[in-house]
């Protein structure tokens, strides 16, 4: 409950710091006397961490709807067969850097948020497609045999059984999606999608430190919150499965 | 209720079962004895299905299970492993409710059903209920496994070295309240085990098993007598099976009537197992039988019935 507290101070001095970017030119002028306007006022901050978290989430939303299925198939009896190539598949897509993803993108899918979006679900399938099926696969056996005994059917036993004792590392997967893919979202910018890393290009092309610092910035904090959003939904999910341990 | 004709099975290149035909009686408690490795498991796992035998066929109630939809089959067949298998995300009371759930019974049939079950294998449900398995001891979760599958009041019940993990104290607990439950609701029972002693202590009928084959079938001081194949010689002495032969005899019917003065007494249903220990703690040649009429055992008497002397 304390944490939860603190979680939600930590969003509202996120926000007031969000409100207060441009406003503080006193601030930003001291810290970057050659900038002559040293504080980002062509868009509005919240514009821009809605459209980051919005392009970010759905990422890991698409990313989640292929690597969740896809972990569950490698881990049934038939489609263990497949678990290799998946890997493979789903490991090469992370090794390809974002930046180069995006410039490939580029001239199947144009400008604007679609290449970073390819980006991002590519990035974020991995994670999730790895917890899904170590946390399948960490399901005792001797829970599957009872439910298979019992009369449970297969879907019965993935949604009853294996499901909720691979939750855990489903959502440490999931956690690790989410940040990279906040993080990651920022690249976007390059491509012309609209997020926190728009004003970091800017900053890059009219040489003006102060908003690369500023994007940089709200970048991180946003990752760092969601961050520790997830880890305290994944202690709440866990407690229970933490009576066992007490 | 139970008949295997002609069970054979292969796993690649082992052959698990060879042509393994017997029949268990509607009521008995039939236990499945041999080595590891001797079949018995995978022919009580071909009753509920979960093996699919090479060839043969296993009969339940006079249908041939291969016959019927493997869930519902299932659901109505109680099934007790080793390792237990408790849902560990789930209370105990959920974990009983499980197949009542499946077969849609409403809530306060399945909370009544969680209850007496709960006393019947002796947990008191106040304390129990609402704990999850990580906090029972492993004789506590084997009396939630048997409750759970004897949540739907199934007529044949498959038990798989239900006790085998369990310390000997809590071993004979177990037992104890099996043989309760066997004796209040004439459930048909099939139990694989290693233990020579266990399958005395409960079984009516005894199958053993020998690499895939059945090497004999039927009462228990038939198949474990004197003249008990070598497979049961190989697994147990002679000497260690005769003093577990005691076991299944009662010692009232090897009594002589009469007093015998300074002897230490018997309780009343004892058996003669229970009588040779007596006799051994206090350095007795017989035994006096709680009872009305005066009765003892002598040791020549106990002797003669176990048949393994002269």
């Amino acid at each position: 409950m304390r944490r939860a507290a603190w979680l939600g101070a930590e969003i509202l001095a996120f926000l007031a710091a969000l409100w207060a970017a441009p406003r503080a030119e006193r601030l930003w002028s001291a810290l970057f006397p050659e900038v002559s306007r040293p504080t980002y006022q062509q868009e509005s901050w919240f514009t821009l961490l809605g459209s980051h978290l919005a392009l970010s989430l759905l990422a890991v939303l698409i990313a989640a709807a292929l690597a969740v299925p896809a972990g569950i198939l490698a881990t049934r009896r038939r489609g263990r067969r497949f678990r290799p190539v998946l890997d493979a598949v789903f490991a090469l897509a992370q090794s390809l850097p974002p930046v180069a993803a995006v410039a490939v993108a580029l001239p199947l899918l144009g400008f604007g948020a679609a290449p970073t979006l390819l980006a991002l679900v590519l990035y974020a399938a991995l994670p999730l497609l790895r917890a899904t099926a170590s946390g399948l696969e960490a399901v005792p056996a001797d829970a599957l045999e009872a439910a298979r005994g019992l009369g449970l059917s297969p879907f019965q036993r993935l949604a009853q059984v294996e499901l909720p004792l691979a939750r855990p590392v489903l959502l440490s997967g999931l956690r690790v999606a989410v940040t990279l893919s906040v993080a990651t979202t920022a690249v976007g910018a390059i491509a012309g999608a609209r997020c926190l890393g728009t004003p970091i290009i800017s900053g890059l092309a009219n040489a003006n430190p102060a908003y690369v610092l500023q994007g940089a910035l709200f970048t991180a904090w946003l990752a760092l919150l969601l961050d520790r959003a997830l880890g305290l939904l994944a202690a709440e999910g866990g407690s229970r499965m933490g009576e066992l341990v007490a | 209720m139970i008949r295997f004709e002609g069970i054979s099975h292969r796993y690649g290149s082992v052959q698990a079962l060879r042509e393994v035909s017997f029949g268990v009686p509607q009521g008995s408690l039939c236990v499945l004895l041999g080595e590891s490795g001797s079949g018995k498991s995978t022919l009580l796992r071909t009753v509920n299905r979960l093996v699919e035998p090479s060839a043969g066929r296993v009969l339940l109630g006079g249908r041939d299970v291969a016959g019927t939809d493997p869930q519902a089959l299932r659901r109505g067949i109680g099934y007790v492993i080793q390792s237990v298998g408790l849902f560990p995300h789930r209370s105990v009371g959920e974990n009983i409710a499980t197949v009542p759930r499946l077969l849609g019974w409403d809530a306060r049939r399945i909370a009544l059903r969680v209850e007496e079950l709960l006393e019947m294998v002796g947990l008191d449900p106040g304390t129990y209920r609402d704990r999850l398995p990580g906090t029972l001891s492993g004789g506590q979760a084997q009396r939630v496994g048997l409750a759970r599958a004897l949540a739907a009041n199934p007529p044949v019940l498959l038990m798989d070295e239900p006790f085998s993990a369990l310390d000997p104290g809590t071993r004979r607990g177990l037992q104890a309240a099996l043989r309760r439950i066997h004796a209040g609701s004439g459930k048909t029972i099939l139990m694989v085990t290693h233990d020579v002693e266990e399958a005395l202590a409960l079984a009516d009928r005894i199958a053993v098993m020998d690499d895939g084959r059945l090497a004999v079938e039927g009462p228990p001081l038939e198949v474990l007598g004197r003249h008990a194949p070598a497979t049961v010689r190989r697994m147990v002495r002679a000497e260690v099976l005769a003093f577990h032969r005691l076991a299944a005899l009662r010692a009232a019917d090897s009594a002589l009537p009469g007093p015998a003065p300074g002897a230490p007494v018997l309780p009343e249903g004892a058996t003669l197992r229970d009588a040779l220990l007596l006799m051994l703690g206090h350095g007795a040649d017989r035994v006096a039988l709680m009872g009305e009429a005066p009765r003892h055992v002598t040791l020549a008497a106990l002797l003669a019935a176990s048949g393994s002397g002269g």
